[in-house]
């Protein structure tokens, strides 16, 4: 078995409203290997997302460890939490997030201007970047000027600029129409594969799961069962179906 | 984040709202140039003053006198207090060597005060006469109109305030014929003057027995000053007919109640000292060592004390606005967070640590304050040009005056208050939870 980049161990997660307390995430252990695609499945409420933010340190958990490379995430603090986002972790919302006042070569270079990259080294990457989601010609044009599908490429490559451990991808088509989806499912899974990254996906479509090398599935906080994906999606078949 | 890539992000930010941004840094703009034309008003309020001040004279200056009473003084009306004598301090060219000692003086002279008649041809004028030592006349800040001031070697020569001049007049008119005749015409520098310590000379009261002494003009003061009504003469010459007189008169009174002068012994000095901001501690030696001592100094600190309390004012009037620019600050900055928490949410999210947050938002605070103060300086230097132009058509000596550093200091405080204003906002972006940022929706 491949080494883990992620361990869970019997997490617990409940949010507090008013005087009810209500458990998101419930006695969740759960192990992520390096290069892995895995889709965190599940329907509305079902903790898919808490999970995620939990694994990528956005949340504390109430109990329990997650360990990312050895290191313990729920006893970092804030600074300690954005050096090791900036390093080990990559973005994609399911709104693009993008700044409106930044070009897309800018907004793609952000992660590396925080972790203060020189200005020549990191246009040239980002412009490499743009360049493997098919976005080149667009590097000068604003947020506001482009498609949701666009948006979502400059997003992807801001997800990807850093050569991150591990890409996590909430609901990342949950905006876009059936077509760029798949468009984008490939994208996202054939940049992950090229690096061998670790790439976590949200998502309550079944179709989109169909991407992954295993599908977890989730409900009311809890893991209902895993799923290995045998006959995944690849990027060719796809091609190939079409 | 480098600093460049900071600033250049905030610049963006800021320029995406350029309205906001321009009325916010507008408010800053009002702050910056009221301080700074207040504060300047109080500057050129005080340089009014010096100037007025230092047409009375020097105000590096001090005048020196004794304690005691006027014993020495050789007037026969008060040599009756002869009696009276006590310890008196006296002046001698010793003590004026010690003043000379005294650390930033850089010269001192013994000073006599007289009151004598000038004779020029058939006319006569009266005026105080000053002697002194003529090497120190032009290191004490006396400047020839015409001419020259006295120097080392001069004798018998005098150095005429210009308003002296126009005093002349025939001692046979009466009173009132020389009131309405015009002035007459005198040209001291070839006529003949004299000098002579009989008030009745030209009238058939003159003491023929006086003899003037004649002399030479070398220059005269401009009209004006305080010393124009004054002449000026060698301290030595001015002694020898003090002595000649008190003498003379000695004979004449049968030596009763006569106080004879002694030579070599003054009552008054001044002292020359080498910079405005010394003066006072030179002049506190002075009295240490027995003596009474003024200067114009004293005058002009009365004077800038007097109008302290308006100067704050003014200043008060300035930071006030400043500080309600410094709110307007604040609240710009408070909405920017409210809309901008989506952004910092997923700044946080990529990569950006809390200190970057922080400085973010300081930064474009901090550009508001910049912006705002030195188009609020360039503002109130313009209003000073302008005002200053309508002050000199209307002949005021109330200039008003922007030092540099003034410039420099409203720059400085402008950026800081808008660092203080934006602290609180940035403080709050960076405790934003990275998480319920980006759910917001």
């Amino acid at each position: 078995m491949a080494e883990q980049v992620i361990k869970i161990r019997n997490v617990k997660k409940i949010y507090h409203m008013g005087n009810e307390k209500i458990p998101a995430i419930n006695n969740i252990s759960l192990d992520i290997s390096y290069g892995e695609i895995c889709c965190l499945l599940g329907k509305s409420g079902s903790g898919k997302s808490t999970l995620l933010n939990l694994i990528a340190g956005l949340e504390k958990p109430t109990k329990g460890n997650i360990i990312f490379n050895k290191c313990h995430m729920e006893r970092m603090n804030e600074d300690q939490l954005a050096k090791f986002r900036q390093q080990y972790v990559g973005f994609v919302f399911q709104s693009y997030n993008l700044l409106s006042t930044l070009t897309a070569l800018e907004n793609v270079t952000l992660p590396l201007i925080f972790r203060k990259v020189p200005a020549a080294e990191r246009n040239k990457r980002a412009m490499k970047m743009l360049e493997a989601v098919g976005l080149s010609e667009r590097a000068n044009h604003k947020p506001s000027e482009m498609s949701g599908g666009q948006q979502q490429r400059v997003s992807i490559a801001r997800a990807f600029i850093n050569s991150p451990q591990v890409v996590f991808a909430d609901e990342p088509t949950g905006n876009l129409d059936t077509k760029t989806t798949y468009e984008m499912m490939d994208l996202i899974t054939s940049l992950a594969q090229k690096n061998r990254q670790t790439l976590v996906i949200v998502t309550h479509d079944l179709e989109i799961s169909e991407y992954a090398d295993r599908i977890i599935h989730l409900s009311d906080g809890k893991i209902e069962k895993i799923e290995q994906n045998q006959n995944r999606k690849r990027v060719e078949e796809r091609r190939e179906t079409q | 984040m480098s600093i460049s890539d900071m600033i250049k992000m905030a610049l963006r930010n800021l320029w995406k709202r350029k309205l906001r941004t321009f009325l916010t840094i507008l408010g800053v703009v009002i702050g910056t140039a009221s301080i700074v034309v207040m504060v300047s008003i109080g500057i050129g309020m005080n340089e009014s003053f010096q100037k007025q001040v230092e047409q009375w004279g020097s105000l590096q200056v001090i005048n020196v006198y004794t304690t005691g009473n006027n014993d020495y003084y050789y007037d026969d009306s008060n040599s009756i207090n002869n009696n009276n004598k006590k310890e008196a301090t006296e002046i001698t060219v010793s003590t004026i060597e010690e003043f000379k000692k005294i650390p930033h003086v850089e010269t001192a002279t013994p000073v006599i005060n007289e009151y004598m008649y000038f004779i020029a041809g058939k006319y006569v004028a009266d005026a105080s006469i000053q002697g002194i030592d003529p090497a120190s006349m032009e290191a004490m800040g006396y400047k020839a109109e015409q001419g020259r001031v006295l120097q080392e070697g001069d004798n018998k020569t005098l150095v005429f305030g210009n308003d002296v001049i126009s005093n002349f007049y025939n001692p046979k008119l009466s009173w009132r014929m020389r009131y309405n005749s015009p002035a007459p015409e005198v040209d001291i520098f070839n006529d003949k003057i004299m000098v002579t310590t009989d008030y009745n000379y030209g009238t058939k009261y003159a003491d023929k027995a006086i003899k003037p002494i004649k002399v030479e003009v070398v220059g005269t003061l401009s009209s004006g000053g305080s010393d124009s009504y004054t002449v000026f003469m060698p301290i030595k010459e001015l002694e020898k007919i003090k002595i000649a007189q008190s003498e003379y008169e000695a004979k004449r009174n049968g030596n009763r109640n006569t106080q004879k002068i002694k030579k070599g012994v003054y009552q008054s000095a001044m002292v020359k000292v080498d910079n405005m901001d010394n003066v006072k501690e030179v002049q506190e030696n002075i009295k240490n060592m027995g003596f009474r001592a003024s200067s114009l100094t004293d005058e002009l600190e009365t004077m800038k004390e007097t109008t302290k309390m308006l100067r704050m004012m003014l200043g008060a009037i300035g930071a006030i606005s400043l500080i309600v620019a410094a709110i307007g600050i604040t609240n710009t900055m408070v909405m920017a967070i409210y809309e901008r928490t989506r952004e910092i949410g997923v700044m946080k999210v990529i990569g950006a640590s809390l200190s970057d947050i922080k400085k973010l938002f300081l930064t474009e605070a901090a550009f508001i304050g910049f912006a705002g103060g030195l188009a609020g300086i360039l503002l109130s230097l313009g209003a000073s040009k302008i005002v200053n132009v309508f002050a000199l058509r209307t002949n005021s000596n109330m200039l008003s005056s922007i030092p540099f550093w003034l410039c420099g200091a409203s720059l400085i405080f402008a950026t800081f208050i808008g660092i203080a204003a934006g602290y609180l906002p940035a403080k709050r972006a960076m405790k934003l939870s990275a998480l319920s940022a980006i759910k917001t929706e």
